[in-house]
């Protein structure tokens, strides 16, 4: 058991410190492409900062926090010590060299192709292969998690798997379908000509494979704020959860949902007709369904929570409800930024209405809000909820820790609502400098300082949040609580085998992938064959930064 | 164990409600996306079913223009300043043509002059402009009362006679070489905005000097000659290419310069270039 904490808490820390690096780098680009002064005022700089940026919470934050949090959940809600402790060692290790080759490629200038890879853009053989070793390495999490569902059922026959548990595992098949996209990228395609094998890019099907991934990448970012969602903020309101069904029913979803919908990121890709495309937008409105799902399960339970606390009427229950708790205030924030988030991602997700906000800053705008607020803001809820039961000790202050939370939530909204604005106006993204004394540009001037101001308070914060986590973790230790999930109403005692694991559903997954991937990624082989000479790093330098 | 059950075994309810729902999701998806949005979103005709699905995969996905339909394809004329037609014309016979302009007195005058102001007099008219002229009546390019009927009962050969014949008629219009321009008329500081008009056009609406092509001092080819022809005729041709009611010019030329200019530009112009009642 101490030793699966110790596991969970150095995953936690990678996670935690890279994000405070890449936090800055974030306030820094937003500086930069401003109207205002900023130092290091480079273009160069500037995508090898993005590229450093996305690659650290796209991949290095997101991958280790949710490792983590997966071996705390398996130790915590099995009530046993994790099996393959060695493994997971061994992918933790693996993890890291991957992290820094790929952070060591970005610095040395090698590699400013974005998180996204963007081929035919070409990069350092190290990025990509420090970029396949990160995700690899989680594929060891992967096998670990699906292992130990296992062999708890084996033992436990006929028991209803814990949903933290069956949640955590489906998070960990949502990421094997989801890396396999990604994984293929970068050993057939890219790895291969960044080592001189080959000397062309397919840069169609490298972009199709990586769609694979684009989005449930989002999925696999996404499930530990629901696992929380589901299994702590109930127990952390002094309630229960309103139904365990609707919880195994909302991650099944998510499996299923989230993986053969990618296409809705090519709709301007000129490679595929607009059938696929259209019947991948149609899929993916469906992901709503298990977002409203768990709006309707989580505010159920923490009426239900509002009212064992004394709430009355038909609001009163939310002022009763103990905003104190850091846990409760983050799922109210972050309800609320995946509210507008949300709204937002139903227009990228429409195949007509996305060519408005195409390249935009939009979507960027729409990826922070919903990642980088409603997302990460559980984030922190749940390191303030599980670093005391680690560590044991206690939270200094909870006060601070609210403060955090309020300054994350305001920063990401200062940040993101003008950004959405100048995405509206036409502002493109992935663009280091911009003429502000252009008459077009100069309107969305005022916007980009507002949203600067934001960048400020959101790093402020994340400052902040090292210094709660340090100062708990370097505090006086005490007799820990044990970790506690939230119990249903009606706890499950035999549940349909459908729900109690995942052959049926992954077997889905399979032929709805093969359906609307299949002829996609086929015609590459068979019907358009094309491949273009990739564009090195060096002929972009080479040539003051423009191709 | 859903493993014992086995994920396929439709009759167990979860298996079946899953697959069903799931199936049923897809269908609907797939037959609006390659079957309803291939077949209509397109520009122009529908699709049949099997173009929709090829659309829908990316096989034909809009490779081809727009399929908007297309005004049908108007030609100012059919005559070109090709060496051929210009040996054609060079070619008329004086002699016959002499025979072939009896068609034309009643109106145009024994000589080539007519007594009525709307009818051009032909005295003196560069052939190649009288060979167009007919050649427009004839294909319909050009519409006025009797003209296209005459013209249409004119060969090629007669139409390049009679206009042999009607260029080489004296007392009628002057030829241009014999006139050069005033002195100082080419200058936009001109004073009479009339002869500024003729001799350096209005850059300022896109205006080129009308003597550039019609003289005096200078010719280009199909462009007729305009010093002594009817004034009522010239202002009514100007009106006429305003308006688009004429549209016989190669290049369109006349149509623009005469939509840049007033009424009372056009009757002055008109005024300069002709002759007010009858002919010298």
């Amino acid at each position: 058991m101490n030793r699966s904490k110790g596991l969970a808490i150095l995953h936690y820390w990678v996670a935690f410190a890279t994000f405070l690096v890449a936090v800055l780098l974030g306030a820094w680009q937003m500086l930069m492409r401003s109207p205002l002064p900023a130092p290091l005022d480079d273009s160069a700089t500037y995508y090898a900062s993005v590229t450093l940026h996305g690659t650290a919470m796209a991949y290095v934050v997101t991958t280790f926090f949710t490792m983590g949090f997966g071996y705390a959940v398996a130790a915590t809600s099995l009530g046993r010590a994790i099996r393959g402790m060695t493994a997971a060692w061994i992918g933790f290790g693996i993890c890291l060299v991957g992290t820094l080759m790929a952070v060591g490629a970005i610095l040395s200038g090698h590699a400013s192709v974005l998180y996204t890879f963007y081929p035919p853009l070409l990069a350092s053989g190290w990025y990509y292969g420090g970029a396949f070793l990160l995700i690899a390495g989680s594929m060891i999490w992967v096998v670990l998690m699906i292992l130990n569902m296992r062999d708890w059922k084996r033992d436990n026959p006929g028991k209803p798997v814990p949903l933290p548990m069956f949640a955590i595992t489906a998070t960990a098949m949502l990421w094997a379908w989801a890396a396999s996209g990604v994984l293929l990228e970068l050993a057939a395609i890219l790895l291969p000509r960044a080592f001189g094998w080959s000397d062309l890019i397919d840069a169609g099907l490298a972009r199709t494979l990586f769609s694979v991934t684009l989005h449930a990448i989002v999925y696999f970012w996404l499930m530990p704020a629901y696992i929380a969602f589901y299994t702590l903020v109930p127990q952390a309101a002094g309630g229960r959860l309103y139904s365990d069904t609707m919880g195994r029913l909302t991650f099944i979803m998510f499996l299923i949902f989230s993986l053969p919908v990618g296409m809705h990121h090519l709709f301007m890709d000129p490679e595929h007709g607009s059938g696929f495309k259209f019947l991948q937008s149609a899929l993916t409105f469906l992901v709503a369904l298990p977002t409203l799902l768990t709006v309707f399960s989580i505010c159920a339970s923490l009426e239900i929570a509002g009212r064992v606390r004394g709430g009355r009427g038909l609001f009163g229950w939310i002022q009763a409800l103990p905003w104190k708790e850091p846990m409760v205030l983050a799922v109210g924030l972050s309800l609320v930024m995946l509210g507008l988030g949300g709204f937002g991602g139903l227009i990228n997700m429409s195949y007509a209405m996305n060519s408005m906000i195409h390249n935009t800053s939009w979507v960027t705008a729409h990826f922070h809000l919903i990642f980088g607020g409603a997302v990460v803001i559980m984030y922190f809820a749940i390191a303030y909820d599980m670093w005391p039961r680690i560590t044991g000790t206690p939270l200094r202050s909870k006060a601070l820790a609210r403060t955090q939370l309020w300054l994350w939530f305001f920063g990401m909204l200062i940040t993101t609502i003008p950004w959405h604005i100048a995405g509206l106006m036409g502002q493109p993204r992935r663009v280091a400098a911009f003429d502000y004394t252009d008459p077009l540009m100069s309107r969305m001037g005022p916007l980009v300082i507002i949203s600067v101001i934001g960048g400020v308070i959101l790093l402020s914060s994340a400052i902040l949040l090292i210094v709660i986590l340090v100062r708990s973790h370097f505090g006086e230790r005490t007799a820990g609580e044990p970790m506690r999930y939230a119990l249903a109403v009606n706890p499950p005692v035999r549940v349909p085998p459908a729900l109690n694991g995942f052959g049926l559903w992954n077997a889905i997954v399979l032929v709805l992938m093969v359906l609307a991937y299949g002829y996609p990624i086929g015609q590459f082989f068979f019907l358009k064959p094309h491949s273009v000479p990739a564009v090195a790093e060096t002929t972009l330098t080479d040539s003051g930064g423009r191709p | 164990m859903v493993r014992e059950q086995g994920p396929f075994k439709l009759s167990h309810p979860w298996s079946g409600i899953a697959w069903g729902t799931v199936a049923v999701v897809f269908i609907v998806s797939f037959l609006l996306g390659f079957i309803v949005l291939g077949r209509f979103q397109v520009n122009g005709p529908k699709l049949g079913t099997w173009a929709a699905i090829c659309r829908a995969i990316g096989l034909s996905a809009d490779r081809d223009p727009a399929n908007e339909p297309q005004p049908p394809l108007q030609t100012p004329t059919r005559i070109a300043w090709t060496q051929a037609t210009l040996a054609r014309i060079a070619s008329g016979s004086e002699q016959h043509g002499e025979f072939v302009a009896l068609n034309c007195t009643a109106c145009h005058g024994d000589q080539g002059v007519s007594s009525s102001t709307l009818i051009p007099a032909l005295a003196g008219m560069n052939s190649a402009v009288i060979y167009k002229q007919l050649d427009d009546y004839r294909s319909g390019k050009r519409l006025w009362g009797v003209m296209s009927a005459i013209a249409s009962a004119l060969s090629e050969q007669d139409s390049a006679d009679v206009a042999v014949y009607f260029a080489r008629r004296p007392d009628g219009l002057p030829p241009i070489a014999a006139e050069g321009a005033p002195e100082g008329g080419r200058s936009l500081r001109q004073r009479d905005p009339t002869i500024r008009l003729v001799f350096a056009g209005d850059p300022e609406r896109g205006i080129p000097p009308c003597a550039a092509c019609h003289g005096p001092g200078a010719q280009k080819l199909g462009a007729p000659a305009l010093r002594g022809q009817h004034v009522a005729y010239l202002e009514r041709q100007l009106a006429a290419f305003a308006q688009g009611m004429r549209q016989n010019d190669i290049n369109q030329q006349m149509r623009v310069i005469s939509h840049e200019l007033k009424a009372d530009e056009m009757h002055a112009v008109a005024v300069y270039y002709g002759v007010a009642d009858g002919h010298e």
